[in-house]
């Protein structure tokens, strides 16, 4: 996906925008450290994935974003503090 | 007239020789396939053909219906055996659920031969044609076989499967005794595993699965605590309950041989009573 946010957006990028800007509100209410790690994961996989994955391939980004759904569910229950990743050799 | 007898002679000889021409050339044939369907039931080697759906999430491609052949004299009687046998054999990254194996706990549900079906409880069909194993219809697909059922294990939650009770227990700190007859209003009821397979059958379900409770949440919604009319109220609207419209495909793919369709339609017959 090129930086097309002309000024009309399709609902897929918008439900992608919605989704990013939860885990930014979910994080503004976590500890300020715990928020600038789980800020920096996120934008790097949503800009990954935005270069990355072909914008015609729907079933791809529409898995995607039922993954990201389940775990901004997750991240936003008051218990989980962070999130943190493992590199994949 | 005699050229008309020999012509018609003529005729009816030409018309005996070709049936014995085409009863040669067709024998020929049949023998050449009798040759070739030898090889497949030998004495050591008996092979299936299965087409099994295949989508992996981090390769951007669409799904596809991968071919497998196993030979049946190696290989157990029912599907999950198959399919255990390719994944450790043929292609070790063919993904799927499974835990027991014996049809109780309801991992392996999935989509053979276009019926809904636990793996481990369905046999290997012995029909020479290809078996077709898809993942449960309308569910979205994780990963190969897998497929999401975070919406139907919430639609279970929703109806609060568990007895609540208005007023204490007859003899406080004891257990509260049950009677033969609200026993026999279990049965039935009890067995069922969470498989999904009825819910994944119903062609209503497939269309609202969203508002849509679905035969398995339904079955379990049932009335026979103290809070009746709560929870026949809960479900009274136009969605959650009245979406049955008994195509009772669930009866058919249940796996333990429940009824879901039956339980619906006496919930049905308690809204009317209310």
């Amino acid at each position: 996906m090129g930086a097309s946010r002309g000024p009309r957006l399709s609902g897929l990028q918008k439900q992608v925008l919605s989704l990013y800007r939860g885990f930014l509100r979910a994080a503004r209410c976590k500890s300020a450290a715990d928020r600038r790690q789980i800020e920096s994961i996120v934008s790097a996989e949503f800009r990954r994935n935005s270069n990355q994955v072909d914008r015609k391939n729907f079933l791809y980004i529409e898995y995607l974003l039922r993954r990201g759904k389940k775990q901004l569910e997750q991240l936003q229950s008051p218990n989980t503090e962070s999130l943190s990743q493992t590199k994949q050799s | 007239m005699a050229t008309g007898l020999i012509r018609r002679a003529i005729s009816s000889s030409a018309a005996v020789a070709q049936p014995a021409r085409l009863l040669t050339a067709r024998f020929h044939a049949s023998e050449a396939e009798a040759q070739k369907v030898e090889p497949k039931a030998s004495a050591n080697t008996d092979t299936k053909k299965f087409q099994i759906y295949r989508w992996n999430p981090d390769s951007p491609s669409k799904p596809e219906l991968k071919e497998f052949e196993i030979n049946l004299k190696e290989c157990g009687p029912m599907v999950l055996d198959a399919l255990i046998k390719i994944k450790s054999e043929i292609d070790p990254s063919l993904t799927f659920r499974r835990s027991c194996r014996e049809g109780i706990c309801g991992s392996c549900a999935m989509n053979i031969d276009g019926c809904n079906g636990l793996a481990c409880l369905t046999k290997i069909s012995s029909s020479g044609s290809a078996s077709t194993i898809t993942p449960l219809p309308h569910m979205f697909v994780i990963k190969d076989l897998v497929v999401d059922m975070t919406n139907f294990y919430n639609q279970y939650k929703s109806i609060e499967p568990w007895l609540k009770r208005k007023n204490p227990p007859p003899t406080p700190g004891k257990e509260i005794p049950q009677s033969k007859k609200d026993r026999a209003k279990l049965d039935g009821m009890y067995e069922c595993i969470l498989c999904a397979c009825c819910s994944t059958s119903c062609p209503s379900y497939w269309w609202t699965s969203e508002a849509y409770l679905g035969p398995a949440a339904l079955l379990h919604a049932n009335s026979r605590d103290e809070y009746t009319k709560e929870r026949l109220e809960a479900i009274d609207d136009e969605f959650k309950l009245y979406r049955c419209h008994t195509i009772l495909n669930c009866a058919r793919a249940c796996p333990k041989g429940l009824n879901p369709g039956k339980q619906i339609i006496n919930i049905k017959q308690l809204q009317l009573k209310r």
